[in-house]
């Protein structure tokens, strides 16, 4: 009995023990012994941003003297109602780049899943072992603030007041707006048709557009038919030029006979608000080697544009789109803050640009126009 | 003499039935919308008088031997009417058309509501007549136009409907502005309003300065070729090209100019365009 | 005598039925057939698609108004019919009701002349020459039966989707 007594009281006490071992971290503190290596501590650091475990991501920082805890989420988690608010990284790579005993660069790439689709971010990490456990120096992250101020707003606003219901034939209503197709060239890729040109806006009012095309085979059949999705400027002021991008994947130039396009605009509320300077734009390559024309976007009002796509057509010499393509930023644009974008653009088409022009499209939260 | 009785009684009594019998319909071949009329009958009895028209269809009993009023609400729709009169013996009946009275309502149709100025052709005008019962008014009738323009000749046209319509186009005029596009008709006069916009921005220029970390670009004001300033909101695109890469700014129209605050980048290109309209290059930080 | 079954009678007065209602179903269901020439066609040009939509809708349009007069069921009208046409049938079709009456059309083809076309496309006018034969009753009894040849001018306008018929007036001659 005295002897069923005692062990019962050791067995409790190592229980206990145990559970207080767990609480103060002492099975973090194991887990994150075990990084045997660089490529093992990047690994784990991004299996904890997979799980959105912060504390224990941020445990496996080796400068968290230089970078507080708010400061890594933000730099991963976002902010503002940012693009990467409304993701989840999905999976990732991780490559070294050169190492020592003690010291080691590597390259990830966090494979992003957005509401828009995937966006990758590369990021080249130093990693160095501290008391025989390997932990990443993550980059202190900039955030730049925005002193306090008063923005005045005098950009123009267009708002709509349509005709009624009822069907009083001939009553004076207004016209839709007027918008042109000033551009369309078919580009094959060795997976599919892409059709893509520019459209503007002739009309003296906003309009929202969309473009459709329809390829018809040899015999004036309909052979498919695909719209430009988000490869577009949908929101056009008077006078703005946008790019549009169509894709037909599957699709060989020889199959087509001829191309109908339909564009579709229609009469909206809208805001002249806010302006975008898209800066220091040039071509250049990324870190993994393609080729993409990067740059700045700055946001010159004084709301914060949650959500911005960089739309950009690049001409030859003539003067003919000969690429458009997009990317999403998934930082939100503070007002005055430079963010960069970059979109990407296939080597054997960067030999023949000779010119760009991006176009931004944005989403506020605050304003819907 | 028994089957000769018989025989004069059947006749008898035949004359009596066709008595009761009704007689062809006498209908006018046409009558103006809201006009009543009567239609005569004969025979005797009770019977049952349908009118069928393009709006309504009527049912009641009437006497033979009398007339059928047929009021002036049964008439108010053009179009074909099928008058009948059913009684025991069976229905007979007729079909008249009614036509429009005079004219009283236009409806006008002006295309577009925004035109560019010094357009050919580029406003359009139809008119319908309509009678006071929205009859289409067949017969002939004058109708004129008017588009008249805050200083600037007023421009009239008149024309004879055919079917009932009548059209026309004119061109906008080479100043910008609310145009009153007018139909008349007698006493009918219908209004309209088509705003003649500018067209694409001409001889676009810019000026440069350089302010500290900055060059603040600078449009003239922005007019058309005719002269009219390009609204306020159109866009304007200033690019600026440097040896550490491209800036552009697409910017709206305030109180008739564009600005953008460019960053200051050592030598420089700055250039302009609206739409497809494209203006001058300065050169800031070299020989302009 | 052998005794018919009465199942076979049965049948046999199904097929019987099912004969006479065929020629109904048939008719109700057959699209009225329209020719169009817009050979004369002013001020402005029509294009095929045009063309063909009208030849369509122009049928369709038929064939829902004598559906509507037949069953006395004005939503019919909705589809093909616009403004005062369709204010107009809607009321026929509610004294119908109202008294107890009935219209059946018979369609046996439409030759339409398309002679305007309005600058801006927004309004076409037709002229039809329309073979009907026109049937009306009273409940169950028809009081008035004819065969016709009746001239209609029209007025079409561009709906969303389709063109729709605003004015179908019967005059006695073109």
């Amino acid at each position: 009995m005295k002897t069923l007594l005692g062990l019962g009281i050791i067995i409790i006490t190592l229980v206990l023990v145990g559970l207080q071992w767990v609480n103060s971290g002492g099975l973090t503190q194991h887990e994150i012994r075990s990084a045997g290596n660089p490529t093992e501590a990047i690994e784990a650091l991004m299996q904890d941003v997979q799980a959105k475990n912060w504390d224990r991501a941020y445990a496996r920082l080796a400068n968290t003297n230089d970078i507080e805890k708010p400061a890594f989420i933000r730099d991963l988690a976002g902010s503002y109602g940012s693009l990467r608010t409304y993701s989840s990284l999905d999976s990732f790579d991780v490559w070294p780049l050169r190492a020592t005993a003690d010291q080691a660069k590597l390259r990830v790439n966090m494979h992003w899943s957005t509401a828009i689709g995937p966006i990758d971010d590369v990021r080249d990490l130093n990693v160095e072992q501290k008391g025989g456990n390997w932990k990443v120096d993550w980059p202190v992250p900039k955030f730049n603030d925005v002193p306090p101020q008063v923005v005045p707003v005098n950009y123009l606003r267009w708002d709509i007041i349509n005709r009624g219901p009822e069907d009083v034939w001939g009553e004076q209503n207004v016209d839709s707006p007027q918008v042109k197709i000033i551009s369309m060239n078919p580009v094959e890729r060795p997976d599919r048709l892409i059709i893509l040109g520019e459209i503007e806006n002739e009309d003296t009012v906003p309009a929202y557009v969309n473009v459709n095309a329809t390829l018809l085979d040899q015999n004036q059949n309909p052979l498919s038919q695909e719209g430009s999705f988000d490869k577009i400027s949908h929101t056009l002021l008077p006078k703005q030029v946008s790019p549009y991008r169509i894709d037909f994947p599957g699709v060989k130039l020889s199959q087509v006979k001829s191309v109908r396009m339909d564009s579709k605009a229609m009469l909206i509320p809208a805001s002249a608000d806010p302006v975008i300077e898209v800066a220091g734009q040039q071509i250049a390559s990324d870190p993994l080697g393609k080729r993409i024309l990067k740059g700045q976007l700055i946001n010159q009002s004084g709301q914060v544009v949650n959500i911005a796509q960089a739309l950009a057509a690049f001409y030859d010499a003539n003067g003919k789109v000969i690429w458009v393509s997009d990317g999403y930023v998934d930082q939100a644009l503070l007002p005055q803050t430079p963010v960069s974008f970059a979109v990407d653009l296939p080597d054997d088409v960067a030999k023949r640009v000779q010119n760009s022009h991006i176009t931004v499209n944005h989403y506020s939260v605050n304003n819907n126009s | 003499m028994t089957r000769t009785f018989g025989f004069l009684g059947f006749m008898i009594a035949a004359v009596l039935l066709r008595g009761a019998q009704a007689a062809d319909l006498q209908v006018p071949k046409q009558v103006v919308a809201g006009n009543a009329f009567s239609i005569p009958t004969s025979g005797s009895g009770e019977a049952s008088f349908y009118l069928q028209g393009p709006g309504s269809a009527s049912k009641r009993k009437v006497q033979l031997g009398n007339a059928i009023e047929v009021a002036e609400e049964e008439t108010r729709d053009a179009g074909r009417y099928i008058a009948t009169v059913c009684s025991s013996d069976g229905c007979n009946g007729a079909d008249f058309f009614v036509t429009a009275s005079g004219p009283a309502h236009l409806s006008f149709l002006v295309h577009p509501s925004r035109v560019p100025v010094a357009t050919n052709d580029a406003i359009t005008a139809t008119a319908f007549v309509f009678d006071k019962f929205h009859n289409l008014v067949l017969q002939p009738v004058k109708v004129e136009f008017r588009v008249s323009l805050k200083d600037a000749p007023e421009v009239a046209r008149a024309e004879t409907t055919s079917n009932g319509v009548a059209w026309m186009s004119m061109n906008s005029s080479h100043k910008g502005g609310l145009a009153q596009v007018t139909a008349s008709s007698g006493d009918i006069l219908e209004k309209r309003v088509v705003q003649q916009v500018p067209s694409d921005a001409c001889n676009l220029r810019i000026r440069a300065v350089r302010t500290g970390k900055f060059i603040n670009v600078e449009t003239d004001p922005v007019r058309d070729c005719s002269g009219n300033p390009v609204p306020d909101g159109t866009i304007v695109s200033i690019t600026q090209v440097t040896d550490k890469g491209k800036t552009t700014v697409d910017t709206p129209i305030k109180r008739g100019v564009a600005k953008a605050q460019l960053p200051e980048a050592g030598n420089a290109t700055i250039s302009v365009a609206s739409g497809v309209a494209i203006g001058n290059e300065v050169r800031v930080g070299g020989a302009q | 005598m052998r005794k018919i079954s009465p199942r076979l009678c049965v049948l046999l007065a199904l097929a019987a039925g099912a004969f006479g209602f065929l020629p109904m179903a048939h008719a109700a269901d057959a699209l009225p057939q329209v020719r169009l020439n817009a050979d004369k066609i002013a001020p402005r040009p029509i294009e095929e698609l045009t063309g063909n939509n009208i030849v369509r809708d122009y049928s369709l349009a038929w064939q829902s108004l004598a559906e509507a007069m037949d069953q006395n069921r004005a939503e019919l009208l909705d589809a093909y019919f616009t403004g005062f046409a369709k204010d107009r049938f809607s009321s026929t079709v509610a004294d119908q009701k109202k008294n107890g009456l009935r219209t059946r059309y018979i369609d046996h083809g439409h030759n339409v002349q398309a002679f305007f076309y309005s600058p801006n496309g927004d309004a076409m006018q037709l002229r039809d020459t329309a073979q009907l034969e026109i049937q009306l009753f009273d409940g169950s009894k028809m009081i008035r039966q004819e065969n016709v040849t009746l001239h209609y001018l029209v007025i079409m306008t561009p709906g969303a989707d389709r063109w729709e018929v605003r004015s179908l007036e019967a005059v006695p001659n073109f």
